[in-house]
């Protein structure tokens, strides 16, 4: 029987192993719905927060301003300017219900100065609200004050509102529109995306590993088969279980697009794309123009490509990472002592995330350069860096150093794990692993 | 014809010689006995026959050719440390382990049934190997080991942890694959085992065979000339120079005596017999023949003792 047939064996329950448990499915599901929900948390708290209203009563010892300050859903206010400054400790006091006072001084004109009082600590929503008011109809009355006929409407032509587009020249001389926060935050996405996957199933793969060795079913097995043939075949069926996560979130965000018609991001509409998102909640302050400007500069990054050297790096790290984990398990004899052969591993995949996260402010810098071309680092850091469209030759050399060195180490991880699986009660220290290598 | 010939490995693992220049002859459909104590190098020796691992120097014969990746198909191989993956079910992994060693799915299937029906395991067939008793999984293992009827058995101390009901059972299908035509090879402590079933062994001691033949033959070479007698009508028995010399005398449940006696050089057991049966009413008179455990435990020291001079 030759080594292939073997392989996709190994692989089948490899694969069968994780996706068909009920956890696998579980969390498949769950993690999109977590991540839905860490974002969406937040606004939905703070909108339970403020369906209560609550009562202020307003001091106005200017008497002219304290009319400006309106009710909203939030806050209902009350003028309790005659009780006066004197009566306003005794007034509180009996008021239970009263959640803040806000004293506007005489002089307010020319201090700028409000002052709330309560018994508590208020909510910046108070603040905020009380400070809007009042700037507004402040500043008219300064403006007015001056006496010069319509310095209202001069002072609204004269403000300067600067954007800045940032145009790219192309080769061949044509002009593209980027936008550096969407290339960082594409790249991040990606960075984080292969820098999480490449953890979760490179740990998979060590306790894969690890598992067989503890229980002894391993002796069993190789036996049947060659120790690289189960190595190859347990890389492969994890890496397959990731792929087809992937491709079940992608599927689920089909589904997801298609019931919320982000369909119509096909279509070329992106204001109908917005609407129907529900996004416009998020872009508010932005109008027809920046939209256009955001579409325009999310159209010249290079979707396809990026897509394409994503899976390769993928790929490459997964491949890197998945058998220095799997020598790592090899070499581990009780459950409880993984957690030690993983520091190192997960050390360098956290400062390939930091480094990513570093080389967002400069993404042609000497430490993003570097740390694209480094196998270890280069799955995470390249992705930050691709959005900002970095020469195809860096791009070609990046991916021969990873696979050359992911095809490397999995050689010399092969042979750590042919000889780890079946040494037992030994402590390996890093004198050991270099034995192994001989 | 020799199914297993084994000829001067030596392996070598960082520093420390775990065979040296090791040589085993395992003739076709033979029990063969693979004695040593821990340590002595037959889990080497044995992952060398499984090509776990390969030797540093010498060869391995299968069946006459030398061993190669092929073969695996024709290996039953038990260890000693055998696990099983837990959360698989019963018959999933019986047949992951099939195909690996080069079954198609559908023999493998009929093997099974035939297997799990033997063992009374039939209904545990969709069960998760979690869920089994200790013994149930002990058989499954065993299953694993034979499904494909494999030309060559490898059992390392097949029946530690196994209760005497089932290592009864086990020791019966054994036999049974043995009068199939299986060559099997015992890895074992167990000596008494050993006089039971195995037709030949091979006794391994500090990396080296010190010891190897057919039980029987390596029994009798052995023997100090020490016969036992009953004698039933007297309650002593006076020692004969030149003849015999009485090692050991206790009296006989049913009457008389037994007693121990050690032949003089160069005398013949009948000439033992002539005269007991002159002197005495002569009830029984058998040779004392070494059991398997002294053989290994004299064996063992001397060798042990002769390395320390």
């Amino acid at each position: 029987m030759s080594s292939i047939k073997r392989i996709s064996i190994i692989m089948w329950r490899e694969f069968l192993a994780i996706a068909g448990k009920k956890t696998f499915i579980v969390t498949t599901i769950l993690i999109p719905l977590i991540g839905i929900a860490c974002m969406g948390l937040p606004f939905l708290m703070s909108k339970i927060n403020t369906s209560e209203t609550q009562t202020v009563a307003v001091m106005d010892e200017s008497g002219r301003y304290g009319a400006a300050i309106t009710s909203n859903d939030d806050f209902r206010f009350h003028d309790i300017s005659p009780i006066g400054a004197e009566g306003l400790k005794e007034f509180y006091d009996q008021q239970e219900n009263l959640y803040a006072i806000v004293v506007i001084p005489a002089g307010i004109d020319s201090t700028c100065n409000v002052n709330i009082i309560s018994r508590n600590a208020v909510r910046t929503g108070l603040q905020q609200h009380v400070a809007q008011c009042l700037d507004d109809t402040i500043t008219q009355a300064r403006i007015a004050s001056y006496g010069i006929p319509q310095l209202d409407k001069i002072m609204e032509d004269s403000r300067a509102d600067v954007q800045v587009n940032c145009i790219k020249w192309e080769e061949d001389g044509s002009e593209s529109q980027s936008n550096a926060d969407i290339a960082s935050f594409i790249g991040l996405m990606l960075a984080f995306l292969t820098y999480m996957f490449v953890m979760m199933y490179g740990a998979m793969i060590l306790t894969s590993v690890s598992e067989e060795k503890t229980n002894r079913i391993v002796e069993v097995m190789v036996s049947c088969c060659r120790p690289i043939e189960l190595l190859v075949g347990k890389i492969v069926g994890v890496g397959l279980v990731g792929l087809a996560q992937i491709a079940i979130w992608v599927a689920l965000l089909g589904v997801a697009s298609a019931a919320l018609g982000f369909g119509s991001i096909a279509s070329g509409d992106p204001s109908m794309m917005m609407q129907a998102s529900g996004a416009n909640a998020m872009l508010d302050g932005m109008d027809d123009e920046t939209l256009a400007t955001f579409m325009q500069s999310v159209a010249s990054i290079d979707i396809a490509g990026i897509v394409v050297c994503f899976i390769l790096y993928f790929l490459g790290g997964y491949l890197l990472y998945g058998s220095l984990f799997a020598a790592a398990g090899s070499t581990v004899d009780q459950p409880n002592e993984s957690s030690q052969v993983t520091v190192p591993l997960m050390m360098f995949l956290v400062f390939a995330l930091w480094a990513g996260i570093a080389c967002i402010d400069n993404p042609d810098g000497q430490l993003a350069w570097w740390c694209s071309m480094i196998p270890f680092t280069s799955p995470v850091v390249m992705m930050v860096r691709l959005p900002y469209d970095v020469a195809l030759w860096e791009v070609v050399l990046s991916i021969v150093v990873l696979y050359a060195s992911a095809f490397g180490i999995a050689a010399l991880a092969a042979k750590i794990y042919r000889k780890g699986i079946l040494l037992y009660g030994k402590k390996f220290s890093l004198k050991d692993i270099l034995t192994l290598l001989k | 014809m020799n199914f297993i010939e084994v000829k001067d490995v030596v392996k070598q693992y960082d520093g420390h010689l775990a065979l040296d220049r090791v040589s085993i002859s395992v003739p076709r459909g033979c029990v063969f006995g693979l004695l040593g104590p821990n340590g002595a190098g037959k889990t080497s020796l044995i992952r060398i026959l499984n090509m776990i691992t390969r030797a540093d120097s010498g060869e391995v014969l299968f069946d006459g050719h030398q061993l190669c990746a092929s073969d695996i198909a024709n290996i039953g191989y038990l260890p000693e440390e055998r696990g099983l993956y837990r959360k698989m079910k019963v018959a999933d992994h019986i047949l992951y382990i099939a195909r690996l060693r080069g079954m198609d799915t559908q023999a493998a299937r009929v093997a099974m049934g035939e297997w799990l029906e033997r063992f009374g395991l039939t209904e545990w067939a969709g069960k998760k190997i979690e869920t089994l008793s200790k013994g149930m999984a002990q058989k499954v293992q065993f299953i694993t080991t034979v499904i494909h009827s494999p030309q060559l058995l490898i059992f390392d101390e097949p029946f530690s942890g196994f209760d005497p009901v089932n290592a009864e059972l086990l020791k019966k299908e054994i036999l049974r694959l043995h009068d199939m035509g299986a060559t099997i090879i015992f890895s074992t402590h167990n000596m008494s085992s050993v006089e039971e079933v195995c037709e030949e062994f091979a006794l391994i001691n500090r990396s080296q065979v010190v010891l190897s033949g057919r039980v029987a033959q390596v029994r009798r070479n052995f023997g100090k000339k020490l016969y036992r007698v009953g004698v039933s009508d007297t309650m002593s028995l006076e020692p004969v120079d030149n003849l015999f010399s009485v090692e050991h005398v206790e009296p006989s449940p049913f009457g008389g005596i037994v007693a121990d006696l050690r032949l003089g050089t160069d005398v013949a057991p009948r000439d033992v017999v002539a005269y007991l049966n002159d002197h005495y009413m002569l009830a029984e008179f058998h040779e004392l023949l070494p059991s398997m455990n002294e053989i290994f435990i004299e064996t063992v020291s001397n060798t042990n003792n002769t390395i320390a001079r």
